[in-house]
């Protein structure tokens, strides 16, 4: 269920808390940080502000970025010449904006899931929330359908 | 990716030499310096190899890396002064560029020291074959690149040589 503009809009004014507590959205966001290309689009399109771009880069998503990926061939040639595991992430500059670690806050994310949709390399999933047990089933039928 | 296959047939015509440096030459500036030095007849150390490149915003730390990687033992940068990219700030991309480079090299343990950024203008021939020259002599007295060939096992999780 893609969001409108107007949906967004609306979005963008709600509070997180009462968002999040609705339950309309909420879906569960899984990161898969392997897969991440660390373009930015999961930033630009988050309405509370709860994925950023980081100031420092994390090592060990070069080494474990999968095989021909842009990130993966930098990977391969760093693990060429390795001679220790690296030591923590290191600060980026500031014109360097790909290698980046995305920061996400789970406190401030309402679910909404318009990272996952917009994600080019599908690195993030939304997990639709999970429909309460006491739900009779009837009910429960008309709104998967 | 012409110019890191540049890079790649650059370091294997080498293969002999004790050391090979890589220098990425901007069009505008550092190549056209390397000219003026070479029509001066002013000898550069036989191990340095050049790529040219339309500016050094061109250039990726793909490049400088996958060039270590393929047998360089230093990469060196050429660019426009500050403020003076052909390209408005192509040089200034450069610049963090081989910064986050050097970053990567020293987290895995690696002289940072064997990729570095020159600038100079057109007009000094002389900076370019000292630059050059320092990078020879700086590559020099570190220990050539050890590298694992390419399908070899990566360094085990458990820990480092050091």
């Amino acid at each position: 269920m893609p969001l409108t503009d107007r949906g967004r809009e609306i979005l963008k004014r709600l509070p997180a808390t009462h968002a999040r507590s609705s339950g309309s959205i909420g879906c569960e966001i899984v990161r898969h940080e392997d897969l991440c290309i660390g373009c930015g689009t999961c930033p630009r399109n988050c309405p509370t502000g709860a994925s950023r771009r980081g100031a420092t880069f994390d090592v060990h998503q070069l080494l474990d970025a999968p095989a021909g990926s842009r990130r993966g061939e930098l990977g391969a040639a760093l693990r060429r010449l390795m001679r220790s595991q690296p030591s923590g992430p290191v600060e980026v500059p500031p014109r360097v904006t790909v290698y980046r670690t995305i920061l996400y806050d789970g406190e401030r994310c309402i679910g909404c899931g318009s990272c996952a949709r917009n994600c080019p390399v599908e690195a993030i999933e939304a997990r639709p929330p999970e429909v309460p047990a006491t739900a009779p089933e009837g009910e429960g039928a008309e709104v998967t359908s | 990716m012409t110019a890191a296959t540049d890079a790649a047939k650059a370091v294997t015509t080498t293969a002999g030499a004790e050391r090979s440096i890589v220098a990425f030459c901007c069009r505008e500036c550092a190549y056209a310096a390397a000219d003026a030095s070479a029509n001066a007849r002013t000898p550069l150390p036989p191990t340095v190899r050049l790529v040219l490149l339309p500016c050094t915003g061109r250039v990726s730390p793909l490049h400088l890396l996958s060039a270590l990687a393929e047998g360089a033992d230093g990469v060196m940068v050429a660019g426009c002064l500050e403020g003076q990219c052909h390209y408005r700030e192509g040089n200034f991309n450069a610049i963090d560029r081989v910064k986050f480079v050097q970053r990567l090299l020293e987290s895995v343990g690696v002289e940072p020291e064997r990729c570095r950024m020159f600038t100079m203008s057109a007009g000094e021939p002389p900076k370019f074959v000292a630059a050059v020259r320092e990078m020879d002599r700086v590559v020099g007295a570190l220990p050539p690149l050890a590298r694992r060939a390419a399908g070899e096992p990566a360094l085990a999780a458990t820990g480092g040589e050091h």
